[in-house]
């Protein structure tokens, strides 16, 4: 049976589990960015925030992923088996490259704007709103993208936890030292990743075809 | 709409130590351009910015129309006072006719009503409005750009314009032209302009009066006739003659 037969044979199985991993980075990059613009945001606006926050973003990268999983399983309420507590370690991936994009995206602001801005008269509301978030949005699209497309290749080793998607192919092909099984997991995977990075950067270039160059 | 009278009363103001402005008393009349020149460093820029509280004075006071400064509230000032940086600070995400009417979107002002006060800014700097209204400030050239930063601190009529280095970044012959035409406006307009620039060419191409200021200090204040015919002392005669 060749290759492609195997995944003919296979082929709802895996169109479901591509769905699955998609939810998961769709729905741990959604609240990924729900907390870490946000949070961004204040960082520019009370610099002590700064570096508690950024470290303890920091530091969450720096754990290996499937220690992560398994450092969430026995904690009561938002561990155990399943799809919640990989989305939990998911979003704690997904915060660093958005935080960090946000405060590089907002204090770049050219300064001659920000004078200006605060010379005719903003306050400091207006110039968050319709300065320097318009200004720092392609570097916040760009630490989304980021986010998403390690958050696609999160999601395999996520299956290790119970979480489902393209990565439970892989690990049974591992358990059963099955290739076919193997490649059915982490040749869509792959894609995926390449789809979203591509799909990702086609919009990110419109936004900033549509907004004028980020500087003056 | 006449200008307002800026007056500076002993005021001083220290960076980090280094003192900035010593004791410095001003007083800027209606209706008139007052230019301050001087090198960089010598504390110009921080006059100007005292009088819209970009900085505050660590003694001393600074009246607009009579009033305090330091009794404002610094936002509905800052409105009310037109401001030209050098850099222009364009938003470049905004069209240009959408920069000009920023004041007054600040102000409230309906889309209608800030649409056409645009197209009359845009026109009085000498650009066409159906041209260059809808473009992209990156899509200008440099000194439409700082035509464009003239106009959006006319927008709001405000009584009194703070300029600081405004053509700056213009080459010679660009910046000469907007010298002429800023000249003839704002004697057209009749507001009190407080300038601030290095280029002595260029202050006594605009000024009512000049204040010439060094080290922290104002060291002549006069007609652009009277400082030429007789500088105060020597390092007043020095920068005029630099120039020369």
């Amino acid at each position: 049976m060749s290759f492609l037969e195997f995944l003919a044979g296979r082929w709802t199985e895996i169109l479901g589990l591509t769905l699955e991993h998609v939810v998961l980075v769709v729905i741990s990059t959604v609240a990924g960015v729900l907390i870490a613009v946000p949070l961004g945001l204040a960082i520019t606006r009370l610099p002590a925030l700064g570096r508690p926050v950024l470290g303890f973003a920091g530091v969450i990268q720096t754990v290996p992923s499937l220690a992560l999983f398994g450092l969430l399983i026995p904690l009561p309420f938002i561990g155990g088996i399943g799809s919640r507590t990989a989305i939990i370690a998911l979003v704690l991936y997904a915060l660093l490259p958005i935080l960090r994009n946000t405060v590089t995206g907002v204090r770049q602001v050219d300064p001659a704007i920000l004078d200006a801005a605060n010379g005719m008269g903003m306050t400091d509301w207006q110039r968050l709103t319709l300065v320097e978030v318009p200004l720092a949005l392609p570097s916040i699209f760009s630490g989304i993208r980021i986010a998403t497309v390690v958050g696609v290749g999160l999601v395999t080793i996520a299956a290790a936890v119970g979480a489902g998607g393209l990565g439970s192919l892989i690990f049974r092909g591992l358990a059963m030292l099955d290739s076919r099984l193997l490649f059915a997991g982490a040749i869509p995977s792959a894609i995926l990743a390449l789809l979203a990075d591509g799909g990702l950067a086609m919009l990110e270039a419109r936004l900033v075809a549509s907004r004028g160059a980020p500087t003056s | 709409m006449n200008g307002v009278a800026i007056s500076f009363r002993e005021v001083t103001k220290s960076f980090d130590e280094k003192l900035v402005l010593d004791r410095v008393s001003l007083d800027v009349s209606p209706g008139e351009v007052l230019v301050l020149l001087g090198r960089s460093g010598c504390g110009k820029t921080t006059l100007l910015r005292l009088v819209n509280r970009l900085v505050d004075a660590d003694a001393g006071e600074v009246y607009v129309g009579g009033r305090e400064v330091a009794d404002w509230d610094p936002v509905e000032l800052r409105r009310g006072i037109g401001y030209a940086i050098q850099g222009v600070g364009l938003l470049p995400h905004l069209s240009v006719g959408d920069n000009v009417c920023l004041v007054p979107r600040l102000l409230g002002w309906d889309p209608e009503r800030r649409r056409e006060r645009a197209a009359e800014m845009l026109r009085l700097v000498g650009l066409d409005p159906r041209e260059h209204g809808d473009r992209r400030p990156d899509q200008l050239s440099g000194g439409q750009r700082q035509r464009v930063g003239v106009a959006r601190a006319l927008a709001a009529d405000p009584q009194a314009l703070l300029m600081d280095e405004p053509f700056g970044a213009v080459d010679p012959i660009g910046r000469r032209s907007l010298q002429e035409e800023f000249r003839s406006l704002s004697r057209e307009l009749g507001k009190t302009v407080l300038f601030v620039t290095h280029d002595v060419t260029e202050a006594f191409r605009l000024a009512d009066r000049i204040a010439v200021v060094a080290d922290g200090g104002i060291r002549q204040v006069g007609t652009p006739r009277e400082i030429s015919d007789a500088p105060a002392d020597a390092l007043v005669r020095g920068l005029i003659e630099g120039a020369a």
